[in-house]
This record gives structure tokens, C-alpha cells and sequence, in this order.
């Protein structure tokens, strides 16, 4: 296989959601001395783009946007000691912490905000469901994380994103981080009026927000 | 199957009830307990739920155990109670319900994923809806109803798991999104796969409830009854919840235009219509109002 029919193969596994072809395809590119930050992001990156789309138009359902993450992961898992070796990071400063704020056991929707972005190459720390709002700040401040993904699914939880915004403030690291929300009772509007930096409607668009609010993302 | 509340859908339009959850956070249930505690610790108050609602007009309200199945009440740590919860559930509707009126038995989803998505497989889910389904038959319900199915492999896991514990009829609602091509589960289930499916397992009506409003709601019916002869479920959300600035909640779709498409909603096909998220008996006394001029 030469080198563009590889970066063919390797979209095509990630929109099939083949786990097994993402990483046997990582790793003929491994042996053949590509450059693996080249096939990450002219390889996988538009097969999951691609997903997204599918993902938009109602073509694609939940399961596939499971398996498509699924199969970038393990393509990741391949690259990731060759881009380390090499001393580049999937996405520099990409690390983000989130969660389903405290009170609220759901995390459907979070695990797919997670793992969608995990497959756009960010580093993710999930910190699971219910979890306490200082928890929040605590990883955050461990890990260099500057963006926070907080995610509700009841009408009475999500005031915990509006409370996470007045603890930031209060510990004065209102400015340090980029702080998400989401969740189905969540809206773009809700965002503004909490003074959160974004919000997104789902696990596409969310990426999207991440990318977008980048520096020089475009935002 | 003669059950008499499939026999009133047959003469008449049958009234289910609006939210239960939301009313009883307006009754105190403090955050991040799990409404089905409050059948055994607050009984007084779910009772007056449904009390409110059989005033308001319904014929049959939902028992409060949505989330009343083992698996779901394990993040809570009550799984071992689940029997005992869920008979309760019922126990209280029942006492609620005048004569003549009926009990429908909620069964929500787990929350959890089968595989390959999650780790659970369907037999296990189908044995935690069992459990759940028993303990609703001995507290008194009627007939059960599976509600609010994103992913058809879940509903009908909970279909051959209601059977397998009880004889009660069984009533499912999946949950779809709008889209251009059509009516879709978060799982990608089709209204005619569900409404097939779901038949050949046994379920005796099949709707639809939860995040729809009721304009969108009149087309879900369409396809519903293009798809099934069952008799049809249809419960609306009052639109999108909303925020207000104080921190209250209302949703988008306020009660006059709710109920401006019940009429569509019933002459699409549904038998039996209810409320979802963002109603409450003021809702179902304007339902029962819109149908009453359907039928005189």
C-alpha cells in the first residue's frame, strides 16, 4: 500500500468504525517510518471529521460515533509512543478536564463528549458523574488542564454550572480556564447568561467548541 | 388480552398523567435523592401527585419508579431494595386512584449501555426488569409501561423481562428525535423497526414520549400508526426547558400551545395521551378539556 492509499484505508476504518483496521493501519504506518503526526492529522483526524458529519446529518447514530471513537482510539494508542518519541504532542496544551457536575448521576452524554474528544487528540481527564465542584479545580490545577467541560442533565443540577463559575471567581482562577457546559437542559443561551465561555449542543459540536476556542482556532 | 384499559382505549380516548418527577422536587425531594425513595420516607406526598393528577382528569397515572430498576438504583446504593420500592410504586398510585381509574407501573431505562457500547449483556437487564416488573404486579399495578427507550435492544429486554414476572400488559414509549429523514432513537432505531419489534415481543400498545413537543409529536404518531395497528402512546414534552435568570425553570412550550396540537395528536392515531417533561395538572386538565370536545 503506498502512503496515500494508507491515509485512504485510514479514514475509511475510522467511518466504518473498525477498531481492528484503525490499528493495523497505525502501525504499517509506524514501520514504514511515516511521520506520525502527518497520518494522525491527514489520515484519522478527517475520517473522524467525516463521522461528525454523518453524525449531523441523522445518517449516523449513536453506536457509530461509539465504534468510530472506539477505532481512533486504538489508532491512537499505536501512535502515541511514536509522537512522544519524537517529541511532539497530539495537540499542545490540549488537556481538558470534565464531568458530570455533582448531584446529577448521568454520563451517557459525557462519555461521548470524552471520548469524542480523546479522539480529536486532546487529553482528557474524566472525572465520572457526580462529582463535587472543587473536584473540578482541583484536577485542573494538577494536571495544567485550562479547559473544564461541565455536563448536567437535570434542570435542577445545572445550576451547578452557574455555582462552578462564581467558585472560580471566588478563588480568583476566573481567568485561568475556559470553562464548557452541557447537557440537554443546557443551551447556548444559558452559557451567556452563567458567563460560561461556551457551550455546546452535542459530542460534534463540542469538539468543534474545543478546536474553535484554541488560540489561533478560529473562534 | 382483555385488559380493561386497553378495552376503554377502544371506546374512547384514554388520559395518562404529566411529570412526576418535577412535582415532587416542588414538594421538597432534595437534589440527588432518588425519587423512588420517597415511595417508603415521603409516601404522603407521591400520593398526592397522583392524587392531583386523577383530580386534574387522568384515567391512569404512572407509578413513581422510572428509575426504579436495580441497575439504576445501584448508583444510589438501593439496589437491593428495588422490590420493596417498586412495590410501593404501585401500592401508592393505587391507593391514589378512585374507582374506576387505573395504574400503570413506570419502567425507565437503566441508563447503562449493552454491549459493545457498554458491559452489560440483554439477559441481565432483562432480569433487572423482571425484579422491577414483580414488585410493581404485587403493589397493584395494572398494566406496565416501558418508557422513555433510546435504544430498542434495552426496551426490549424490558418487554421479555415484564412478561417473564408478571401477566400485567405491557405498554411501551421510545423516546425519538426529528430528524429530516425521519423519527430516530439516540441508537438509530427506526419508528417501523421499534413498532414491529416490539409487538412481536409482546408489547400489546407502543408509543412515543419524552423530548418531542406536541407539534412535533402529531407527525412521530403518523409514522407510528403507519407502522403498527397497535393502539398508540403518545406523551409530548412542553418543548425545551428554559432557565430564567432568577434560576427557574419553564419550558419553551407554554400550556395554551401544548395543548393547541392535542387534537393533531389524537387524530394521528393515539389512543392514549399523557404528558412528559414540563407538564403538570394543569396541563392534563386542559388535555382532558381538548378531548372531551373531540368526542361530543
Amino acid at each position: 500500500m503506498n502512503k496515500a492509499e494508507l491515509l485512504k484505508s485510514m479514514r475509511e476504518a475510522i467511518v466504518a468504525g473498525d477498531r481492528g483496521a484503525a490499528a493495523s493501519l497505525a502501525a504499517e504506518a509506524v514501520r514504514a517510518g511515516l511521520d506520525p503526526a502527518e497520518v494522525v492529522e491527514t489520515g484519522y483526524v478527517p475520517g473522524i471529521q467525516r463521522v461528525g458529519e454523518l453524525w449531523e446529518q441523522g445518517e449516523y447514530f449513536l453506536p457509530e460515533l461509539i465504534s468510530s471513537a472506539e477505532a481512533m482510539k486504538s489508532a491512537m494508542a499505536v501512535l502515541e509512543p511514536e509522537l512522544r518519541s519524537r517529541r511532539i504532542e497530539t495537540r499542545p496544551g490540549g488537556r481538558i478536564v470534565i464531568g458530570t457536575v455533582e448531584g446529577d448521576i448521568h454520563d451517557i452524554g459525557k462519555n461521548l463528549v470524552a471520548s469524542m474528544l480523546q479522539a480529536a487528540g486532546y487529553e482528557v481527564f474524566d472525572l465520572g458523574a457526580d462529582v463535587k465542584l472543587e473536584r473540578f479545580i482541583e484536577e485542573a490545577e494538577k494536571t495544567g488542564a485550562r479547559t473544564i467541560c461541565l455536563s448536567a442533565l437535570l434542570t435542577t443540577t445545572m445550576s451547578n454550572q452557574k455555582r462552578f463559575i462564581g467558585l472560580l471567581r471566588e478563588k480568583g482562577l476566573r481567568e485561568k480556564y475556559r470553562v464548557l457546559v452541557g447537557g440537554a437542559p443546557a443551551s447556548r443561551k444559558w452559557a451567556d447568561e452563567i458567563g460560561a465561555d461556551g457551550y455546546a449542543e452535542n459530542a460534534v459540536a463540542a469538539v468543534k467548541l474545543v478546536k474553535s476556542l484554541e488560540p489561533g482556532g478560529g473562534a | 388480552m382483555s385488559a380493561p384499559l386497553l378495552e376503554l382505549a377502544r371506546s374512547r380516548t384514554v388520559l395518562f398523567d404529566g411529570a412526576l418527577g418535577t412535582e415532587l422536587l416542588a414538594r421538597g425531594l432534595p437534589r440527588g435523592t432518588p425519587p423512588e425513595a420517597w415511595n417508603i420516607e415521603r409516601p404522603d406526598l407521591v400520593r398526592e401527585v397522583h392524587a392531583a393528577y386523577f383530580a386534574a382528569g387522568s384515567d391512569v397515572v404512572s407509578t413513581n419508579s422510572f428509575g426504579g430498576s436495580p441497575i439504576k438504583l445501584a448508583a444510589h446504593g438501593l439496589e437491593r431494595r428495588a422490590h420493596e420500592l417498586n412495590r410501593a410504586a404501585a401500592r401508592l398510585a393505587r391507593e391514589a386512584a378512585p374507582a374506576g381509574r387505573f395504574v400503570a407501573g413506570s419502567i425507565g431505562p437503566t441508563g447503562k449501555f449493552l454491549k459493545p457500547q457498554g458491559e452489560y449483556a440483554p439477559e441481565e437487564f432483562a432480569a433487572a426488569f423482571a425484579e422491577q416488573a414483580s414488585g410493581l404486579a404485587d403493589g397493584g399495578a395494572d398494566v406496565l409501561i416501558v418508557e422513555t427507550q433510546y435504544d430498542l435492544r434495552e426496551a426490549l429486554a424490558a418487554v421479555r423481562g415484564a412478561r417473564s414476572a408478571s401477566d400485567l400488559p405491557v405498554l411501551v414509549t421510545m423516546t425519538f428525535n426529528s430528524f429530516p429523514r425521519g423519527y430516530f432513537t439516540l441508537m438509530g432505531d427506526t419508528v417501523i423497526r421499534a413498532a414491529a419489534e416490539l409487538e412481536q415481543a409482546g408489547a400489546l400498545a407502543v408509543g412515543a414520549n419524552c423530548t418531542l413537543n406536541s407539534e412535533q409529536m402529531v407527525g412521530c404518531v403518523r409514522a407510528l400508526r403507519e407502522a403498527t395497528a397497535l393502539p398508540l402512546v403518545a406523551q409530548a414534552n412542553a418543548g425545551q426547558p428554559v432557565v430564567a435568570a432568577d434560576g427557574r425553570i419553564s419550558y419553551s412550550q407554554g400550556l395554551d400551545d401544548y395543548v393547541r396540537f392535542v387534537p393533531g395528536i389524537v387524530a394521528a392515531g393515539a389512543g392514549f395521551i399523557g404528558g412528559c417533561c414540563g407538564t403538570d395538572p394543569s396541563y392534563i386538565r386542559a388535555m382532558a378539556r381538548a378531548i372531551r370536545k373531540e368526542h361530543s
